[in-house]
């Protein structure tokens, strides 16, 4: 049983179709790319599939379990197996950086305050921020900010991962060190990750497979891994975005009746 | 596709919400605040210590010294405009009453939630617009926090423990104002305006104060995260939502406290 199952996914806002057609799985340990171009709906993907949105049809699925069909209680159940880190790193500004780590360990495990504030301490070290744990969100660099909203994100060990495009504005340095820390965080918990990314140094680095969401045709028009992409014989859109090249005109595609 | 058939339950259900309309989505936050509220009194609380304590001090000692301000000028105000009057008939002394009952029935709760309104009700709607567009509500949701819970109940129950309060602080500063123009401007010694203020002023008048004051924290520190949570995510969204805050506040307090008068006449107090 995959750890999430995305089948026939389709989403859209009010009468406006974004994309259909979405069906994906990921399994342990696996690290799986959402990619296409700006606007095609990868964020929005995200969001159905961390239950901020609900889809208009389908069905996405953490260990067999239907996660928009469940009751308030069951979806609470399943938000603990999994962290996401947003595109902005949305640590809530109020709080330290310690207690942005701590809330997720106070919500999602039973350890007490002080076993918390520990491990807290101990997730933040590993995101290269201890010394930073008394800070306020407001004080950290972009950089900074993706890093401990990702310590927040693996604080309670979830068995999945969700990443809004993890390395966008950052320096190549810094982004070569946050793909190496997911990388870690794979090895080190065993975690699977989902996502969101445009940078193909880190698409080619860390993704082991991955989706192309086209936003002219509306649907998935590859799936795979994207060094195997990148070597492969694809649709024009997904050569293009793989090998940095301005794609050919787009073909009128036939009219799709929304669901 | 035939449209299956309603219940008589799902057809009246069905009509008052296409009634309400626009007051579909204040009344159904209002409901999840209340049910929220319950949950919280059997102890189901979800916000944090650290934050309710921020929000308390923010929307008391914080604020205190703007509401005796505004208050003693009020009070000054409405004993100049009285003592004008009333001294015109020998009646100097009536000044007391007219401030006392004024500040404690009316100018006291009103001018605090107006003021609190300026203040603490648009920080509400900024920090959680802001919020909204740094996805930080986003982030409470994908935890299994609802903004209600962990947001709302914890500014708009500070709001309600810390009106009364302010309110008493407001009487106090009114009266004063009102026996500093009453002393210069009519030579009454503050034993006497004290005096009289004592006699005039009934628990009544203070019960009815205490009442508005929380009905319009409640008002306030509602609308106040309504506006937030439902702007849009940008830094236009922050300034209107901000805005609609402070003007659906005040029209709300001056509405509310015009059916308390209506109320109070009805009920003889």
């Amino acid at each position: 049983m995959s750890l999430l199952a995305v089948d026939q996914l389709v989403m859209q806002f009010g009468t406006r179709l974004i994309q259909k057609d979405i069906s994906l799985k990921v399994e342990k340990g696996c690290i799986f790319a959402v990619m296409g171009g700006s606007g095609c709906g990868k964020s929005t993907l995200l969001k159905h599939l961390v239950g901020l949105l609900p889809p208009a049809a389908g069905t996405v699925t953490y260990d067999g379990v239907d996660f928009w069909a469940s009751d308030d209680a069951q979806r609470s159940a399943l938000r603990s197996r999994f962290g996401m880190l947003f595109q902005s790193a949305a640590l809530w500004s109020s709080m330290t950086v310690l207690e942005n780590v701590c809330l997720p360990l106070a919500r999602q495990t039973r350890l007490d305050a002080k076993q918390r504030e520990a491990k807290a301490r101990e997730v933040l070290e590993w995101v290269e921020l201890g010394e930073f744990a008394n800070f306020y969100p407001a004080s950290l660099s972009g950089g900074m900010k993706k890093r401990a909203g990702l310590a927040r994100a693996i604080a309670a060990e979830p068995p999945l991962l969700f990443l809004d495009e993890p390395s966008a504005g950052l320096d190549p340095i810094s982004s070569r060190r946050l793909d190496d820390l997911i990388l870690d965080i794979r090895h080190r918990t065993g975690a699977a990750v989902v996502f969101v990314s445009h940078e193909l140094p880190s698409l080619f680095a860390i993704a082991d497979d991955g989706i192309f969401l086209d936003a002219d045709s509306k649907r998935p028009i590859a799936h795979g891994c994207p060094r195997e992409l990148a070597r492969q014989d694809v649709h024009p859109t997904v050569h293009a975005f793989l090998h940095r090249e301005v794609p050919p005109p787009a073909v009128p595609a036939a009219t799709e009746a929304t669901p | 596709m035939p449209q299956p058939s309603l219940s008589p339950r799902q057809t009246l259900g069905t009509l008052l919400r296409s009634a309400a309309g626009p007051l579909e989505r204040p009344v159904r936050f209002l409901g999840e605040v209340l049910l929220s509220a319950g949950a919280a009194m059997r102890g189901h609380w979800t916000f944090r210590r650290e934050d309710l304590g921020r929000v308390l001090a923010d929307c008391s000692a914080r604020a205190v010294a703007i509401v005796l301000v505004v208050n003693l000028l009020v009070g000054a105000i409405l004993a100049f405009v009285g003592a004008v009057q009333l001294a015109k008939f020998g009646a100097g002394i009536f000044v007391a009453d007219l401030v006392a009952i004024a500040v404690a029935r009316e100018m006291a709760a009103i001018i605090t939630a107006v003021v609190i309104a300026g203040r603490t009700g648009a920080a509400f709607a900024a920090e959680i617009a802001t919020m909204q567009a740094n996805e930080e509500v986003d982030a409470l949701e994908v935890l299994g926090l609802t903004a209600i819970d962990f947001l709302v109940l914890p500014r708009v129950g500070s709001l309600l423990l810390m009106m009364p309060l302010l309110y008493i602080f407001a009487c106090v500063a009114g009266l004063l104002g009102g026996m500093i123009v009453a002393a210069a401007m009519l030579d009454l010694s503050a034993t006497a305006y004290l005096q009289r203020t004592a006699e005039s002023l009934t628990w009544t008048h203070l019960g009815l104060g205490i009442g508005k004051s929380v009905t319009f924290g409640a008002l306030v520190g509602m609308v106040g995260c309504y506006y937030g949570l439902r702007a849009q995510r940008n830094a236009a969204g922050v300034g209107v939502a901000t805005t609609g805050a402070v003007v659906t506040s005040i029209v709300g307090i001056i509405v509310l406290d015009a059916i308390f008068a209506v109320c109070a006449n009805a009920l003889d107090i």
